[in-house]
């Protein structure tokens, strides 16, 4: 097996869902290192179950997940932040690094330099002292990226990283989460309902329908048909100079 | 100023419980108001009330079970007396605090109506406690649970100080695990912080403050001064330092100017103390309107 496409997570007839209710059954996925893969799907159909589950969250209800000393950075949905006391952009930064503190200890010296390495990889050291809920919300996206950063994640977890942004930050965060899987070889998750986004920027994808799943290339998993019965909607995947465009087709 | 010299003389301890009940509530609705849960201040108020309440049933004699457990002979005690009222009290808040905090993660209830739920049932239940308690107390629960500032004694006001050094304690010590939880408990729990214990132990903090100031100072002083001085500290401050200094510095001063103007006025100092502050958070409110 090729060194860099070493397994990092392994799931193993995997069932996932809450109390007795199972959303999705049959989970055989492989995770290598410095995969890019975007998780899809129509709502309800167990994304964010998925993702908790990766993270440890909730418990899977069968089947078993391999994924030892796997560090996850995890960049939430922007609103589910509190965004109404004023955390400086390196308070909230810092947080990425108190899971490495302990109970009693204060941050030191080299959790300052990571903050800082974080806030230069996503290129808004000069923000470091303004308050976070004064950004806008590309700014506030990249301070949540930092943030995760700061974890020195194997594996960097994206939901919804674009949602509510404005067309100009909408691709320059796009673009920062593709210099970031470049730059560094980390492996990248991201959840989005924007099909299209996701076809342009990742390598593979799981494709998440009712009960069950679909893991493959872009270029397998993308196609009329494929998107179509799993959207219960009629979808185009078009090739526009040389990117993805997936539209919904209207009649009438 | 002949009138604060009395004042002092007359209540001195109602006047130091006062600012110490101030600063544990605008302390703690700093993260109440920032968390949106200010009708979770509400509900405990109403569960902390309703324990109090149920107190006067007197269907478990905490007194009798506390001389058996010790095996001493139970006597007459002013203080078990009260510590029988401010038990229930806190024992109502905690549980209503563990019910609310089964909302977290869970699809079948929002929080609003899991909050609202506990907060008419603790109404109900304190209805029904009052209705069933020996008459001959029904006045002293109205005073009780009306609460009012100026009955505060030595026994109320060294509880208060307590209760404040907990609280402090605790946020002091897991400043790092409260902060983060408070400010987004999804990535807190990602990143391997256990986000449900730490913000039960948050819960648990607020149910106790919360409790024990509407047991002294009745609930409309604490439910006012859990969200207004915070709310004013919101607007006015910039740094998060400032938020918690200007919150305490509000909650800590008003009460002691309310009791000075309802000894003035002739009226009840809980609510000329929510007045006050009501009036300094409009105030605030239109300056910052106008200087946007």
């Amino acid at each position: 097996m090729d060194k860099d496409k070493k397994q990092i997570i392994n799931f193993s007839d995997v069932s996932i869902g809450y109390g007795s209710k199972v959303i999705l059954r049959d989970l055989n996925i492989s995770i290598e290192k410095n995969d890019f893969i975007g998780l899809v799907g129509p709502n309800g159909a167990g994304k964010t179950t998925f993702l908790r589950t990766l993270l440890g969250n909730i418990k899977p209800l069968s089947g078993t997940i391999e994924k030892e000393n796997i560090v996850f950075g995890y960049v939430p949905q922007r609103d589910v932040v509190q965004p109404l006391l004023p955390y400086t952009v390196h308070d909230v930064v810092m947080m990425g690094r108190y899971s490495f503190l302990g109970m009693f200890k204060s941050p030191s010296k080299i959790d300052e330099e990571i903050i800082n390495e974080s806030l230069d990889r996503v290129g808004i050291s000069s923000l470091r002292l303004l308050n976070y809920n004064s950004l806008s919300g590309g700014q506030r996206q990249r301070v949540l990226i930092a943030r995760a950063l700061a974890v020195r994640p194997d594996v960097l977890i994206l939901d919804e990283p674009t949602n509510g942004l404005d067309t100009p930050s909408h691709y320059s965060v796009l673009s920062l989460i593709s210099h970031l899987h470049d730059e560094s070889q980390l492996t990248v998750l991201i959840v989005s309902h924007l099909l299209t986004d996701v076809a342009n920027l990742v390598k593979k994808i799981i494709l998440f329908e009712a009960g069950g799943f679909q893991f493959g290339s872009t270029y397998d998993i993308l196609s009329d048909e494929n998107l179509s019965k799993t959207y219960s909607s009629n979808i185009e995947v078009k090739k526009v100079g040389g990117e993805f465009l997936i539209t919904s087709k209207h009649e009438g | 100023m002949e009138t604060i010299n009395l004042l002092f003389e007359l209540f001195p301890y109602a006047i130091l419980g006062s600012i110490v009940a101030g600063i544990i509530c605008s302390f703690l609705g700093v993260f109440v108001v920032s968390q949106r849960v200010v009708f979770l201040g509400a509900a405990l108020t109403q569960a902390a009330i309703a324990g109090v309440a149920f107190s006067f049933l007197h269907l478990i004699n905490l007194e009798q079970i506390i001389a058996d457990f010790f095996g001493i002979q139970s006597v007459e005690n002013s203080f078990l007396h009260h510590f029988e009222h401010t038990f229930f009290s806190l024992l109502f808040a905690l549980i209503a605090v563990f019910i609310f905090s089964q909302s977290y993660r869970q699809k079948l209830l929002t929080t609003d109506s899991l909050l609202g739920i506990i907060f008419v049932v603790a109404i109900a239940l304190r209805i029904i406690f009052i209705q069933k308690s020996p008459i001959a107390e029904v006045a002293e629960i109205e005073s009780i649970l009306k609460g009012d500032i100026l009955f505060i004694g030595s026994q109320e006001f060294y509880t208060l100080v307590v209760i404040l050094f907990v609280i402090a304690s605790i946020f002091f010590l897991f400043n790092k695990q409260l902060k983060f939880v408070t400010f987004d408990a999804d990535t807190a729990s990602a990143h391997g912080i256990n986000a449900r214990l730490w913000l039960l132990i948050f819960y648990i903090t607020v149910g106790i403050g919360i409790s024990l100031t509407t047991r002294f100072v009745g609930d409309v002083f604490t439910f006012a001064f859990l969200i207004l001085p915070a709310s004013i500290a919101i607007l006015l401050a910039k740094r998060i330092i400032n938020v918690f200094l200007y919150s305490i510095i509000i909650g800590a001063l008003v009460p002691p100017i309310a009791i000075y103007f309802a000894f003035k006025l002739d009226v009840s100092s809980g609510p000329t103390a929510v007045v006050l502050v009501f009036i300094i958070f409009l105030l605030v409110y239109f300056i910052k309107k106008i200087s946007k």
